[in-house]
């Protein structure tokens, strides 16, 4: 793989290191213009440190990375002149009116848009004058959008856009997002929600414990899991985990497994069904629980994440 | 740039509406103008400039430290600073605008409170007011960039908030923000000149106070300048986005690094002692600055004339007014009341021949004039005597004492001097030395005149002195040599203090020739006086006036009675009934008297030797009236200081001293002293000997 045209972001072998702890170990991955591209992962899998350092708030230890052309690690200024960024955890000042954080944030770009036309985008005509400490969660992170838009970027960052809103405003996102994949713009997602993904991204890279597992289209990377069923088993009582049968534990039916914190639910991927559950309930009487509910699930994005590393995204 | 205009535009409109900046950055110095108003008794003159400047630096303290300082964390931890990191812009716009705004807020404040010192407690408007501009804007800028920079190096909040009292209390208690730098022990002086707070309300208080320049305050403009600019680039260097972000503890040496020029400047002042002397000097204008009534007082005004029941309004250093009959309500007129019932306040008394370099008492040790000449000049001062002519003194150090208590960095007599005495040589050497003399700035010209000299060396002299209008003071040797002195063209006219010299009756015609071109006459009777006490061995008496135990330096007077016991008597005798014959007669000829009292000679002390003068005047038949004027007036005139000093009238200087009983009665009431004012301060007596 090569770095082309038609290539906005370009990542190979990216590598961060915090003193002794590594957040990122080598991952490779591309953007091409105009695509919406998804970094998945729980909390600390080292998506926001590979986003911040391709919008080159942090330097890298290892590893090429290309953003626009520019070294995000030496063409600091003129790339952060021309992406869009809106960062988790940002806040502005309680008495700044919307208009004035706009007006502001326009005055450090080298090209802007038209600050009325961005704010009925975004919906925040009404809310022009409106101090920032007064707006809802959803009304800042719209502004947060708008902050990240007003330099009309060819490429935008998108860590966790919509973390902490109601539904009603993730929808407004959602859609948003939907408008500027549209317009062509190259957009990068960081998220933990995996409808997000599935819905907004071109493509998706699964990030864990700082490697990419998996790359590819939603469809692609669920065609992987294709065939290995999800199965959830309801007991009444705990499960003994220790004593689990060796159809469960010995890996050739089960890929993975997971036993809830109660203790009562298993959830296992299988790619015969059938047999492990005569197996396992089988084993369920002879242990002497009640079986409350057993339920089959062809696979999703999470149960691909689940199957890969054996968590959960939100655990 | 339109960044840093866009962000400072935003930043004032944030100030504007935040009730909590708008309280400490207006309301809370306001709060503190009138509280320190009032503690000072600004009213009352002097101190208003102090209070204005101290309130004027605890607001810019505190728009630094807090305005800048904290703000900025609480930006960093709240996450607002982390919004800015990732558009295409470092830390300059957000610095520097945190300055602007700062500045542009807090000039609104020095102004009111500039307007309000003048309107409510009648300080003059500001002269130097660009130099003070200048001021109050590189303290604003150089303390919000010291806040800037505290807030670049902590880690969290409650790290900026121990750093910042840290060092805000430090620069609001020690640089006379607060407390006069002046009421510090020495060592904390000392400490308060290495805190830009320090030379910042110094210089502001100079340049209000004494209408000095920007120049004559460079060295501490040129500090916070420094301090500014380089606090703003380790700031800009070292600015952190985030809160996660952390620096190493030792990061906050950067702050020391900051205040580099101060260290500096705190270090070169400690050895020079320059910036505490102007301080004292802004002390000593505020003290000379309030404003007392002295009421029901005997007002001997100096030309002889007595008020008997009268008042006087001291304002500015100055005479302001003087009341014949009833005074005002001194609420009224804001001033401070001394009561002068059973009193009598005279202007200060002149002795216009002392030597400095010799200090009256006997030593078996050698004396340093370097340390004996200022306390002298404050043993004047707490005897009453308000000016001295210094003759035959090494000019250097005069000139240097002159100085010293002209700017009122020392307390003392004000010093008029004439540098050596000259005696012989050629008429060509005198001319220069007359010219010489006159370019080291002496006020007169003292010369040893006999008729055995060439006639053209003592003409030379004269014509030298009057070309380049100097005084000319002649002391001679016998009677001949006085009528040698006005052929000259001598000012004044002392006798010699030799047998010789006092055996001889004065002629009329010399007397006629004083009085007709206003020669005056100074008799310098205690130097006869001391020389036949000593002579006789009942020098004791003048050891023991209350006056001499009060100001002679105790390890003098224990080595001066030793010798005395030891040498029971020294010297010829002496008569000085002719020296009395001759002063009468002088009188009784109209011829000016002055009051030259010779101390320095042996036991002829500095300060109380011009009491003892007028009381051996009074003695040989001179009025008292007559003593005090040729103390007081005549001595002034003499020294050509008359539109200034030597008498109790309106605009002239306040150097006045306050007796109780009516010396006009009985003259040695001139030693019951009360009260010393000098220009404008009452003199905390006891004091004069603490300086060091």
């Amino acid at each position: 793989m090569s770095s082309s045209a038609d290539c906005a972001i370009s990542v190979r072998g990216l590598r961060k290191s915090y003193g002794d702890f590594e957040a990122v170990r080598g991952i490779d991955f591309e953007v091409a213009q105009g695509e919406v591209f998804g970094l998945l992962g729980p909390n600390g899998a080292g998506k926001t440190t590979t986003v911040e350092i391709l919008e080159g708030l942090r330097s890298r230890t290892a590893g090429q990375v290309s953003v626009l052309g520019y070294d995000p690690g030496v063409q600091v200024r003129e790339l952060k002149d021309r992406i869009g960024v809106s960062l988790q955890h940002t806040n502005l000042p309680d008495k700044m009116k919307v208009i004035e954080a706009l007006t502001l944030f326009a005055s450090f770009y080298t090209r802007k848009v038209d600050k009325d036309q961005l704010l009925s985008r975004l919906k925040l005509t009404d809310k022009r004058n409106e101090y920032y400490s007064r707006l809802s969660g959803g009304q800042k992170q719209r502004v947060a959008l708008a902050l990240a838009l007003i330099n009309d970027p060819q490429v935008i960052f998108l860590d966790e856009p919509t973390t902490g809103v109601d539904p009603q405003v993730r929808l407004e996102i959602h859609s948003l997002i939907q408008e500027l994949r549209d317009a062509k713009r190259t957009i990068l997602i960081t998220t933990h929600y995996i409808e997000e993904a599935e819905k907004l991204c071109d493509r998706v890279a699964i990030v864990d414990e700082g490697k990419v597992i998996v790359i590819g289209t939603p469809r692609e990377i669920q065609a992987q899991a294709q065939g290995r069923t999800r199965i959830d088993i309801e007991c009444e009582q705990a499960i003994p985990v220790a004593d689990l049968p060796a159809i469960v534990t010995d890996g050739k039916f089960v890929m993975a497994f997971v036993i809830a914190k109660d203790g009562r639910h298993l959830t296992m991927h299988s790619a015969q069904p059938a047999r492990v559950i005569v197996e396992l309930v089988k084993w369920i009487d002879q242990q002497g629980i009640g079986l409350a509910d057993i339920h089959l699930k062809r696979p999703t994005l999470e149960d691909v994440f689940i199957e890969l590393t054996g968590k959960t995204l939100r655990e | 740039m339109n960044a840093y205009l866009t962000q400072t535009w935003i930043n004032l409109k944030l100030t504007y509406r935040d009730k909590v900046v708008l309280f400490f950055n207006y309301a809370f110095p306001l709060i503190f103008f009138f509280v320190f108003a009032g503690l000072y008794k600004a009213e009352r003159g002097g101190a208003i400039v102090q209070v204005l400047t101290m309130v004027m630096t605890i607001g810019i303290l505190g728009t630094g430290f807090f305005g800048a300082g904290i703000r900025a964390v609480q930006d960093r931890e709240l996450g607002i600073l982390r919004r800015f990191k990732v558009a295409p812009i470092d830390a300059g716009p957000i610095l520097i605008s945190s300055m602007v705004t700062g500045l542009v807020n807090y000039l609104p404040v020095a102004l009111v409170m500039i307007l309000l010192s003048h309107y409510l407690y009648g300080m003059p408007f500001p002269q130097r007011w660009l130099s003070l501009l200048v001021f109050i804007s590189l303290g604003v800028v150089a303390f919000r960039a010291i806040g800037l920079i505290i807030a670049s190096v902590v880690n969290s909040a409650q790290e900026s908030q121990i750093l910042i009292q840290l060092l805000y209390f430090p620069m609001l208690m020690l640089s006379g923000a607060t407390i006069p730098i002046s009421f510090l022990p020495d060592w904390l002086q000392i400490v308060s000149q290495f805190l830009p707070s320090t030379h910042l309300i110094t210089s502001m208080q100079a340049i209000l106070g004494r209408g000095e320049t920007f120049g004559q305050n460079f060295w501490s403009a040129a500090a916070l300048a420094l301090t500014a600019l380089l606090a703003t680039f380790i700031s800009i260097k070292l600015f952190r986005w985030e809160k996660d972000e952390k620096l190493p503890a030792s990061a906050k040496f950067w702050i020391v690094g900051a205040l580099t020029p101060f260290i500096l400047l705190g270090t070169y002042q400690a050895k020079t002692h320059g910036s505490l002397a102007k301080a004292n000097m802004l002390v000593r204008d505020q003290r000379r600055n309030r404003t007392f009534l002295i009421r029901d007082v005997r007002v001997f005004i100096g030309d002889g004339s007595v008020i008997e029941a009268g008042g006087v309004l001291v304002k500015g250093g100055k005479i302001e007014e003087i009341y014949t009959a009833a005074t005002p309500d001194p609420k009224e007129l804001n001033a401070d009341v001394i009561e002068g019932t059973g009193k009598t306040l005279i202007p200060g008394l002149i002795d216009v021949h002392v030597q400095l370099a010799s200090t009256g008492g006997l030593s078996d040790s050698a004396i340093d004039p370097a340390k004996s000449i200022p306390r002298e000049l404050a043993a004047y001062l707490y005897s009453g005597v308000t000016a001295v002519m210094s003759v035959g003194d090494p000019l250097d150090q005069v000139t240097k004492w002159r100085a010293a208590i002209r700017n009122g960095t020392r307390l003392g007599a004000e010093l008029f001097l004439c540098g050596p005495v000259l005696t012989t040589g050629s008429a060509p050497e005198a001319r220069q030395m007359v010219a010489a003399l006159k370019s080291e700035d002496v006020d007169g010209i003292q010369a040893i005149l006999s008729n055995r000299m060439d006639p053209r060396i003592p003409r030379a002299i004269g014509e030298e002195a009057l070309a380049r209008r100097l005084p000319l003071m002649v002391h001679t040797g016998d009677t001949k040599d006085m009528a040698a002195a006005l052929d000259a063209g001598a000012n004044a006219i002392e006798p010699g203090s030799t047998q010789s010299s006092t055996r001889d009756v004065v002629p009329a015609e010399v007397w006629a020739r004083m009085k007709q071109r206003g020669v005056v006459y100074i008799p310098m009777l205690s130097v006869l006086d001391a020389l036949g006490a000593l002579a006789e061995g009942k020098a004791d008496g003048l050891l023991d006036r209350t006056l001499v135990q009060q100001v002679g330096p105790a390890g003098l007077l224990a080595s001066t009675r030793r010798i005395l016991a030891r040498e029971k008597g020294r010297g010829t005798p002496l008569d000085s009934g002719m020296a009395r014959q001759n002063l009468l007669a002088a009188w009784q000829a109209g011829v000016p008297l002055v009051t030259g009292s010779g101390a320095g000679s042996p036991l002829v002390w500095h300060g109380p030797a011009v009491h003892r003068e007028m009381q051996l005047w009074v003695e040989a038949g001179i009025p008292a009236e007559a003593a005090l004027r040729a103390a007081t007036f005549e001595a002034a005139r003499w020294l050509r200081a008359d539109d200034r000093i030597g008498l109790i009238r309106k605009g002239r200087e306040a150097s006045m001293v306050l007796l109780n009983g009516n010396p006009l009665k009985d003259i040695r009431d001139s030693e019951n002293i009360v009260a010393v004012f000098f220009k404008g301060e009452r003199i905390e007596r006891p004091e004069l000997f603490a300086q060091n």
